[in-house]
């Protein structure tokens, strides 16, 4: 004969009762989280994916930050550009004026004085300095990009490449221009550069030449070429903005769909939750209230 | 004739007596751990017929036979075997569950991705004093998340192994108890309650010990117990009065066996069984953070001692020591991070270096390597969780068909209480029947 003892039915109902309990304290603690798994054990394969997705995550956002650096400075170098290309335009304008042979030789020194200036504020424009406080056109060098001689000649001091930022996912971006590679140029068949060219004009212009009209004249070409090889520059920093532009928006779709796959893996479901939670919830009073019934159901009550 | 109804009626009335007490002893019991509801075998006393008397009607009333213990045999030894078989499963999953939240909780990973991304960012611009301080200061946090995962795991062994010498003592200590138990059932008689009251003992003390190792039993005509550890050919812990003392070895990288008798035994059951498994996965859990840590400090220091550091000395190693309880920093100042490539002057922002490190680092696949350290705790949890789950409700489905058969129900000890007490009152009744009709023999004239 099958008895069902007075322990057994104890034991059962309190077995079944806990794990119903206990179910309903992980659904709860699901949603105060918001997070479906509390530890790696809960899914091992999701909570490696969701491991990757946050190490991906923290690798995105130093990428952003070099990106905005690398934004800033090629920004930088764009206007220190167009300010070169003003005074450019500024010595064509003198370099005219001077070519006119009917100046006078004091009028054409206070020119030459006037292009000496403009040298000089050409050098210390060359040797701006970027975002992070390096020289801007100066490559890799720590210190200025450009120095002066003892004869007032600016020569070029900084490393040969400009610094290449990694934009993420193995993409880079040369973050400026080397001085020489917007300032040097061929005029005449030789190989020269802006500051020289102007320096070599100023010269002239203050004694240096016996014709200085004509000096002025040979000039004018050279810094044709100069503006020219200025613009040219400058169209290569637009260009590489606008790499810069393509490759943040892909980042950032990028980050958005890691996002989305984070919670579609390791976020919790409310409503499927919260369902769940009412289901468990019904059970266990469904339960306790059968149990308090079954456990009043003594043979002993009806004795009298 | 009438005396002889009175004697079978004290009989009855002594045996109704005596089944109320067995009813009594029930109830009080019910809720006793290790008690197996009793009933009372009752038998006739009738004398056969004698010598020329064969055609004579001779009863004497009912004696009390003997206490019998509704106790299943094989129902008890299915409790041991399965509720050994759960506690070994439990014990090693709570081994496992605390070394994955010694592992997880130390956070390695994310302060392995956050010392690269500090170096991702230190590329950007590598003369800078605070990005430099920032990847030294990551890399310490790197080496302190080692330390204290295995130390973490470190101590998990240390608790498993304490249990286990724990659990070595109570094993003897209730192995002797059961030797006891077994010479005094040799001098019990069977069916008394002296008897019964051993063998409840000796089921409990069984039961206790299957909690430890997974024990083999068999019993003797005297109701004294053989116990074997380590399966039905494994040494004797317990025969007769003679008890073989367990003793618990240690082996120098944590791990532990156990000896019975001076023989080997394997334990297959029983939280010893669990603890020895949760102490090998603790051994190798510690060996595969070291050979991680051991990697990680191959793969950086060699990468550091080819370049030179911001001052254009060459470079110093990053970390010093070696596995992961052993592994520190070494560098006191980030300008020592060695950026440059060897022949760079100083402050150098040449990065080709820098380039050098963290290519050794991905390609030693460091955070490869800890998240399948992590992965591999984290899949042994899920699928002992798993089994030890099939397992529990494997035992306690057992525990509770033992329970249902070796337990008191109370409304059926309510039933006997009421039938007990009818016979009680009808022997009473033959009683008085018989003194009526001695009244009625004097009363003739």
């Amino acid at each position: 004969m099958t008895s069902v003892s007075t322990s057994a039915f104890y034991e059962r109902s309190s077995i079944d009762m806990a794990s119903l309990r206990s179910r309903a304290e992980s659904l709860q603690a699901e949603m105060g989280s918001g997070q479906r798994l509390t530890r790696g054990s809960d899914d091992p394969v999701a909570a490696s994916r969701l491991r990757a997705l946050a190490r991906s995550e923290s690798f995105n956002a130093i990428d952003a930050t070099t990106t905005a650096r690398a934004t800033t400075d090629l920004t930088l170098t764009d206007s220190a550009l167009s300010t070169f290309a003003s005074y450019i335009t500024r010595a064509q304008e003198l370099a005219t004026q001077a070519a006119n042979g009917t100046l006078t030789s004091s009028q054409q020194h206070s020119i030459g004085v006037e292009l000496g200036q403009l040298q000089k504020e050409l050098v210390s424009l060359a040797n701006s300095r970027d975002s992070m406080g390096h020289a801007l056109f100066g490559g890799e060098t720590a210190g200025d990009a450009y120095t002066f001689d003892a004869a007032g000649t600016a020569t070029y001091a900084g490393t040969a490449n400009a610094t290449e930022l990694p934009l993420g996912d193995g993409q880079t971006v040369t973050s400026g221009l080397t001085g020489p590679e917007f300032l040097n140029f061929t005029a005449g068949g030789s190989s020269t550069n802006l500051m020289a060219v102007i320096k070599g004009l100023s010269d002239a212009l203050q004694g240096g030449s016996s014709d200085p009209a004509q000096s002025a004249r040979d000039a004018l070409g050279a810094l044709d070429t100069g503006l020219e090889t200025v613009t040219t520059a400058q169209t290569v920093v637009g260009a590489r903005l606008n790499w810069i532009d393509l490759v943040s928006e892909r980042r950032t779709a990028q980050s958005e769909l890691r996002a989305q796959e984070q919670s579609d893996i390791g976020g919790t479901d409310i409503g499927a939750t919260v369902s769940q939670l009412q289901q468990t919830l019904t059970v266990l009073e469904a339960s306790q209230a059968s149990f308090t019934k079954l456990a009043g159901l003594t043979l002993f009550s009806m004795l009298r | 004739m009438s005396s002889d109804l009175f004697t079978i009626g004290s009989s009855g009335l002594r045996a109704a007596r005596a089944a109320l007490d067995v009813t009594a002893q029930n109830i009080s019991n019910a809720s006793t751990e290790g008690y197996v509801r009793r009933s009372l075998r009752l038998g006739e006393v009738a004398s056969a017929g004698g010598y020329a008397r064969v055609g004579d009607i001779s009863l004497s009333g009912v004696r009390v036979d003997g206490l019998v213990r509704n106790a299943d045999l094989f129902r008890q030894a299915e409790v041991r075997r399965t509720g050994a078989d759960a506690t070994r499963a439990q014990t090693e999953l709570t081994a496992m569950e605390n070394i994955e939240a010694g592992v997880e909780q130390a956070n390695i990973f994310p302060a392995m991705s956050t010392f690269e991304t500090s170096l991702s960012q230190l590329s950007s611009d590598p003369t800078n004093a605070s990005l430099r301080a920032a990847v030294l200061e990551n890399a310490r946090t790197l080496t302190k998340t080692f330390n204290i995962a295995a130390q973490s795991v470190d101590t998990v062994g240390t608790g498993l192994t304490f249990d286990a010498t724990n659990g070595t003592a109570q094993v003897n200590l209730l192995a002797t108890e059961l030797g006891r138990v077994n010479l005094q059932m040799t001098r019990t008689a069977a069916g008394t309650s002296d008897q019964v009251k051993l063998l409840d003992q000796r089921d409990t003390l069984l039961q206790q010990i299957s909690q430890y190792a997974d024990v083999s039993t068999s019993v003797a005509a005297d109701q004294t117990v053989e116990v074997r550890l380590g399966g039905s050919s494994g040494p004797q812990l317990v025969t007769g009065g003679t008890v073989n003392s367990l003793t618990m070895t240690s082996a120098a990288d944590g791990t532990i066996s156990f000896t019975l008798d001076g023989s080997a035994v394997a334990l297959s059951g029983g939280s010893l069984a669990g603890q020895a498994q949760g102490l090998v996965a603790v051994r190798d859990t510690h060996a595969n953070l070291d050979t991680i840590a051991d990697a990680l400090v191959l793969a950086a220091n060699t990468a550091q001692i080819g370049g030179v550091a911001l001052d254009g000395t060459a470079g110093q190693p990053l970390f010093s020591g070696s596995g992961a309880s052993g592994i520190a920093l070494a560098l006191t100042s980030g300008s020592q991070i060695a950026t440059a490539p060897a022949g760079a002057g100083a402050s150098s922002r040449d990065a080709a270096n820098l380039e050098a490190l963290r290519t050794a680092l991905s390609s030693s696949d460091i955070s490869g390597q800890i998240d399948g350290l992590l992965f591999g705790v984290s899949s042994a949890v899920a699928g002992r969780k798993t089994t030890s789950e099939a397992l529990a409700t494997i035992a306690s489905s057992a525990k509770l068909s033992l329970d249902q058969q070796a337990g008191v129900d109370l409304d059926q000890e309510a039933v006997n209480l009421v039938r007990y007490q009818q016979a009680f009152q009808a022997c009473g009744k033959a009683i008085q029947v018989a003194s009526d009709m001695f009244d009625t023999l004097l009363s003739l004239k």
